[in-house]
């Protein structure tokens, strides 16, 4: 998508229900909403605003397919460092943390191996690219303090996997900050936050976690009235081949998909980040998705 | 693939998760709320090859109050010591001048440029400025500045207000200011084009005193200054923005400099007599100004260029340029060059013919006349923790005066009458 | 004469200029602390205090704030 046609998305809708106002707007490559519980329609287009802002921030600036932005001079350093923001730092520090909990298997810069898996119906790639691009993969090879970032040439660093639960997590508490006793829900594409509770007087959000067979109508119904929810799945993105489904989620390990994987995984968690995380490391559990869950003892689904 | 201890990982994943986002609450530059005290201060050494010194320390401090208002205020200190050329032209002979005070007097040797190193004053200015958003598109502000010397004391008042376009490109300013300056001159004001009292002229220091007394006038003298200024700021594109102002100025009262003299000389260039300096009592200013600023990737760049013009016929351009680099995150280093050229005031001259007659305004100060100055400047920035920043500056600035047009008569000749001005600017700057 | 040809350039240019300008999201680099107009303040008011001693013009980049007895 160009740049022309992203800034034509910047706009919403807003619609009116009987517990509030539902707005809805376009980023990240997917369908983002907020469910805010206020009466106030000049409250909720103020919120719309703020929400967009960020939501169109976050991506310019750490989409990988945007020429130009921060992110893309970061991966076009050719090695020499590159100054970064507060922000990217803290990220970068994330990131590496994520690498250590999950013994490698969580790594943003996988780039080279994302770039040759493309879930757009083509082949699988081959071999030889593979181990080639395996070889540009290891996070630990990144290093970075709070002013620069800097890897070897020919590396390079995707945010995917972590920045739209960022965003949401970043909209969640921008919105709770200002407005502390209304509750918004924020799902950008199934990464949801709510961190101002819905109240125990009033009717909890209802939350429908899609089906991988039938894909858009609600399968299972969760009702949440405070924290977040991550869905990993392959649902929409995938690679058929001889009748084996290649689920999104590489191993960077091995190069390829992992195998075994649930179809999907949701997760409930305190906030965004923490729960698509711990979706992402169930899927790269592959079989043992269930049971490293079991281990966290958090709430979630698996469909297999 | 050895198993950790597992349970471990969704608490360590919170606590994670909450420096990453705890951290980016303050992190993200569009949103951060400045609230807490924003301090500037500097310390500045001027000196002249031989001429002279002054040392300005300045500190500014700001505080926001929510998102609308802000406060700023200010206090400068400066310290003037060294001569400065009183306007009176080299000899062949020695040269005896009497002070502003009427006490005392100075001697300039021969083939040297007069210099009055009288000035030892001590200057402290103090201003505050309120700035308040009054809508999405309407900022204005309000402010009040004073200063006092020895000789001088200066009040102001200014205000502004700012309306923004086009989702904030555009900006339209307009701002006024009204000041009043009072001048006490040591030794009270010189009766202008009167001869400069000399005690060697006379026999007894009642009569010289007599003499000095009627080259003088008791009382202080006060200038106003009415100051408007319409400014354009745009945005070029993601990088680039642009301003062109326009200022008006109008003074009236007092604007001739109490200490500078003229030389009278005859046919051989060789001086009868130093007379007091007269200005005209009212000027009318306008300046042009554009610049463009520019975000690099490691750096940023500036250029401008002014040009001003007044019914005194002193015209002047200016072009100027910052250029910065970025070493790494935390340290950087600027390049600083400034060209100006100024034409002289219709009534500047270097010195006054004896038998024509006196014109009705005359002064020889080289800073009213031909020049061209040149500044190169280096300065050096240092991110701390926490914020904080340190700089260190360094700069030349030359000035060279030229002759729009005299002749030398006589001995004249022989002396330099133009001569140059160097001087070294140090600074060092610390901000949290 | 020619204060009227900048004037009118001026208005000109006010009006040109509703078609240049980025997007409130595309600010970044512009938000950036060393790029306001008075990011380096002290260092221009030592600067504009030296060349209004010194030389026979000032102002432009602002109202001059504050007297001295020096020009």
């Amino acid at each position: 998508m160009s740049i022309q046609e992203k800034t034509a998305s910047s706009g919403f809708e807003l619609t009116r229900r009987d517990w509030g106002y539902l707005g809805h707007f376009r980023a990240m490559a997917s369908p983002c909403e907020l469910l805010m519980a206020t009466e106030d329609e000049h409250l909720a287009r103020e919120m719309m605003c703020i929400a967009v802002f960020e939501a169109i921030r976050i991506e310019q600036k750490f989409s990988r397919f945007i020429e130009g932005n921060p992110l893309w001079k970061i991966n076009h350093a050719a090695g020499t460092p590159s100054l970064i923001d507060n922000e990217t730092a803290s990220l970068l520090q994330f990131a590496r943390q994520c690498h250590q909990l999950s013994d490698g298997r969580f790594d943003i810069s996988a780039g080279p191996l994302m770039k040759l898996w493309r879930f757009d119906g083509s082949e699988i790639p081959d071999l030889a690219d593979i181990e080639r691009a395996r070889a540009l993969v290891n996070f630990s090879k990144v290093s970075f303090d709070e002013h620069q970032v800097q890897f070897p040439d020919g590396m390079s660093l995707d945010f995917g996997g972590i920045a739209k639960e960022y965003g949401v997590d970043r909209v969640a508490y921008l919105l709770a900050e200002k407005w502390s006793a209304i509750s918004v829900l924020v799902n950008f594409g199934g990464d949801i936050a709510c961190p101002v509770s819905k109240g125990a007087g009033n009717a909890p959000w209802q939350v429908g976690i899609e089906n991988p067979q039938r894909l858009d109508s609600a399968s299972a119904l969760l009702e949440i009235r405070q924290g977040a929810l991550a869905t990993s799945g392959d649902t929409r993105r995938f690679i058929e081949k001889n009748g084996q489904r290649f689920g999104h989620i590489i191993d960077p390990r091995t190069g390829y998909p992992v195998v075994k994987a649930p179809r999907s995984v949701t997760v409930l968690a305190p906030n965004s980040v923490t729960a698509g995380m711990l979706a992402t490391m169930a899927m790269l559990e592959g079989e043992q998705a269930e049971i490293f869950l079991s281990e966290q003892e958090v709430e979630f689904k698996c469909f297999r | 693939m050895q198993l950790k201890n597992r349970s471990n990982i969704s608490k360590a994943l919170a606590i994670a998760s909450c420096s990453l986002l705890g951290h980016s609450a303050q992190a993200s530059a569009n949103t951060e709320k400045p609230d807490d005290w924003k301090v500037d201060a500097a310390i500045m050494y001027y000196g002249e090859e031989d001429r002279v010194q002054a040392v300005e320390a300045i500190g500014n401090v700001q505080k926001a109050f929510g998102d609308e208002s802000l406060l700023d205020m200010k206090l400068v200190v400066d310290s003037l010591t060294g001569a400065s050329a009183s306007g009176a032209v080299a000899q062949s002979e020695t040269q005896t001048f009497t002070r502003p005070s009427g006490n005392g007097q100075y001697e300039t040797a021969s083939g040297e440029t007069p210099l009055d190193d009288t000035f030892h004053d001590t200057r402290v200015q103090a201003s505050a400025n309120w700035a308040e958003t009054l809508s999405p598109v309407w900022k204005t502000n309000v402010g009040v500045n004073g200063s006092k010397e020895f000789d001088y004391f200066s009040l102001g008042l200014n205000g502004g207000v700012e309306r923004s376009f086009n989702k904030d490109n555009t900006t339209l300013a307009l701002s006024g200011a009204y000041t009043f300056d009072a001048i006490d001159p040591v030794g009270g004001r010189p009766v202008a084009f009167s001869s400069m009292a000399l005690r060697a002229d006379y026999d007894t220091e009642e009569e010289y005193r007599a003499a000095f007394d009627m080259t003088r006038m008791a009382g202080s003298e006060d200038k106003k200054t009415m100051d408007m200024m319409l400014s354009v700021t745009q945005v070029l594109s993601r990088r680039w923005l642009f301003q062109a102002n326009y200022g008006l100025s109008s003074v009236s009262g007092y604007m001739t400099d109490p200490y500078k003299i003229l030389s009278q000389v005859d046919d051989t260039g060789t001086t009868q007599s130093y007379l007091y300096e007269n200005r005209p009592d009212s000027r009318l200013k306008h300046s042009f100004y554009m610049m463009t600023k520019g975000a690099l990737d490691a750096g940023v760049i500036d250029f401008s260029y002014r040009y001003t013009t007044d019914d005194w016929d002193l015209n002047s351009h200016t072009l100027e340029t910052h250029y910065r680099y970025y070493f790494s995150g935390r340290f950087y280093g600027q390049v600083h060059l400034r060209y100006y050229q100024q034409q002289a005031a219709n009534f500047y001259r270097p010195f006054l013919m004896a038998g024509d007659p006196l014109p009705e305004y005359a002064s020889a100060d080289y800073r009213i006349g031909d020049m061209t100055t040149y500044t190169l400047g280096l300065k050096f920035g240092q991110r701390l923790s926490g914020g904080h920043e340190m700089s260190y500056r360094l700069e030349y600035y030359q000035q060279n005066p030229e002759n729009s047009g005299f002749d030398l008569v006589g001995q004249l000749q022989d002396h330099d009458l133009f001569p140059e001005v160097k001087a070294i600017i140090a600074q060092v700057s610390y901000s949290f | 004469m020619n204060r009227t040809i900048i004037s009118i350039a001026i208005a000109v240019s006010l009006s040109a200029c509703s078609s240049l300008g980025v997007e409130p999201w595309e600010k970044d680099q512009l938000a950036r602390a060393d790029m306001a107009l008075d990011s380096e303040k002290l260092d221009l008011a030592l600067d504009d205090h030296i060349y209004f001693s010194k030389e026979g013009s000032s102002g432009g980049r602002s109202l001059a704030g504050g007297g001295c007895g020096c020009n």
